[in-house]
């Protein structure tokens, strides 16, 4: 198992995408489940959150995976359920990761 | 997280909404940067709360990120002077009402007149009836553009413009969101006639597949509900309560599994909602403090309805006497009609068929199907079924929603005779079917 770094970035334009009160809590629920899932099975290592969102970044997700391609599978998913653009990144060791799970840890 | 918390998080962020937005128009000073803000605001929350859970106060929270991202839209777009404005007099209005947000149980009076304050601005008598319908949809309920589409069977495209174009006529207009006291009596009428249009949209849908779109008028009872937290005064909010709450009780049992339309007769009356009927009888009794206004009377017919223990307990006396105080204030077709429909309770469908006869020549009913239905249904108690045949085809070729259309349909076919009087077979009526 590796760690990766997903990054999930809003799309250009995402601010102007209307939601609802109804929506919104939809899509805080399903993304919460998400997340459990991933804790529940050990995947989710650590997460950050800006503090003041530059440059449409507005979550990091540290992921273990067996490899590149389930690493991709977790952030179509994230993609999918969060509507963020989601770039994945690996992370050399999980000695690496140590640091950025300081951040926030679950 | 579950069902139940979908629901509550809904309920959070569906009273917040019109708060955030009337916090940000303190701020900012304009409708679209005050939506933008809330929008932003609520996007944040949906990064933060599912990695962090929801904060114990939800509502603080997204007041607080409100306030922050409205003031830095402020000075991020520059407005240096409408800026120092409006923030000196957010700062006076805070200053004097206490507490940035109040704890649970202090004076709300403040976020109160900020949601009245949205409401009134919402119908500004420079937009249409449909535009103010539009935007206190999108403002006060905090429903999508495309919600509203649905809601409205309208194509989103439509009612995005309505939105867009009633955004500008009150720029244009230059409407004051931070009036010193809002002109609430002066536009009361116009509030009221806004809510009652979203319920009766989604209450009895003018057109399309099924009977009611109930999205809309459960928003409507929760507008009628705010209106009433902040204009409590006035008689005529709690009537409008009173009315959708006892209408809204029955909305369960108005079609039956299969979309077709149930009467008041054929509803199982142990499903109506028994905390709507209760709200409504508390509401009713408020709004009797006032005069007898359309509202008021039409409620009062609701809840005859409502507190009926069975169809045959139904007071046909009452109605009849509360649509004759109706006529008096609200001399129209429409009234006259349903006062025929309970004169024909009470005294029987021959005595209600010459005031249906005359209606029905009526130009402001001749195009509506619910005459001609009506009409049918008293000529087929009669036995008249040549008049009763006619006179359902008639409504058939005006009704628009599909759900009515099959109950008229299945009405007809169950006169003796109707089909091979409309010379439709079973053979033909499977191939339509087919």
């Amino acid at each position: 198992m590796s760690d990766f770094l997903l990054l999930g970035a809003r799309q250009p334009g995402m601010a102007t995408t209307e939601t609802s009160p109804r929506l919104a809590a939809r899509d805080v629920v399903a993304l919460a489940a998400w997340h459990e899932h991933l804790r529940r099975w050990g995947l989710l290592r650590a997460f950050a959150l800006p503090q003041d969102p530059v440059g449409g970044l507005r979550a990091c997700l540290i992921v273990r995976a067996s490899g590149q391609l389930a690493a991709s599978r977790l952030a179509e998913e994230w993609q999918r359920r969060s509507g963020y653009q989601v770039a994945v990144l690996p992370l050399c060791d999980v000695g690496q990761a140590q640091g950025v799970r300081s951040v926030g840890r679950p | 997280m579950t069902e139940s918390a979908e629901t509550a998080l809904a309920e959070v962020f569906g009273a917040e909404w019109p708060l955030l937005i009337g916090a940000a128009m303190r701020i900012v000073g304009d409708l679209q940067t005050a939506e933008d803000v809330v929008q932003e605001t609520v996007l944040t929350a949906l990064d933060r709360w599912p990695l962090q859970g929801v904060p114990d106060r939800p509502g603080a929270w997204l007041m607080t990120a409100c306030r922050n991202r409205a003031r830095n839209a402020v000075r991020d777009n520059g407005r240096a002077r409408r800026a120092i404005a409006s923030m000196t007099r957010e700062a006076a209005a805070s200053a004097a009402a206490g507490p940035a947000y109040p704890e649970q149980g202090a004076d709300h009076d403040e976020i109160g007149d900020d949601r009245l304050r949205l409401i009134v601005l919402c119908c500004h008598p420079a937009l249409s009836a449909d535009a103010q319908v539009a935007l206190t949809l999108r403002m006060v309920c905090g429903l999508t553009t495309e919600e509203i589409a649905r809601g409205c069977h309208l194509p989103t495209t439509a009612v995005a413009q309505r939105i867009v174009r009633a955004k500008r006529v009150l720029r244009e207009h230059e409407a004051v969101f931070l009036a010193d006291e809002p002109d609430v009596r002066a536009r009361l009428p116009a509030i009221l006639d806004v809510i009652y249009l979203v319920f009766n949209e989604g209450y009895l849908a003018a057109a399309g597949e099924t009977l009611s779109r109930g999205d809309l008028a459960f928003e409507a009872c929760r507008l009628a509900r705010l209106v009433t937290d902040v204009i409590a005064d006035e008689p005529e909010t709690w009537a409008l309560r009173a009315l959708i709450a006892f209408q809204l009780s029955r909305s369960a049992t108005r079609t039956a599994g299969d979309g077709s339309v149930l009467t008041l007769d054929q509803q199982d009356r142990s499903k109506w909602n028994r905390e709507l009927i209760t709200d409504g009888v508390r509401a009713l009794s408020r709004a009797r403090v006032g005069g007898p206004g359309p509202l008021l009377l039409q409620a009062e017919l609701a809840a005859c309805h409502s507190t009926a223990a069975t169809f045959d307990a139904t007071d046909w006396h009452a109605i009849v006497a509360i649509y004759d105080r109706l006529q008096r204030v609200q001399d129209t077709p429409v009234v006259a009609m349903n006062r025929a429909v309970a004169v024909a309770m009470r005294d029987g469908p021959a005595a209600a068929l010459p005031l249906l006869d005359r209606l029905a020549e009526d130009a402001a009913l001749k195009g509506s199907h619910r005459v001609w239905a009506v009409r049918a249904d008293l000529h087929r108690r009669l036995g008249d079924r040549v008049a009763a045949t006619a006179d359902y085809q008639r409504a058939l070729r005006l009704v628009s929603n599909q759900a009515e259309r099959r109950y008229l349909e299945c009405a007809l076919r169950q006169v003796p005779g109707a089909a091979a009087r409309t010379g439709i077979t079973r053979e033909a009526e499977h191939d339509a079917a087919g």
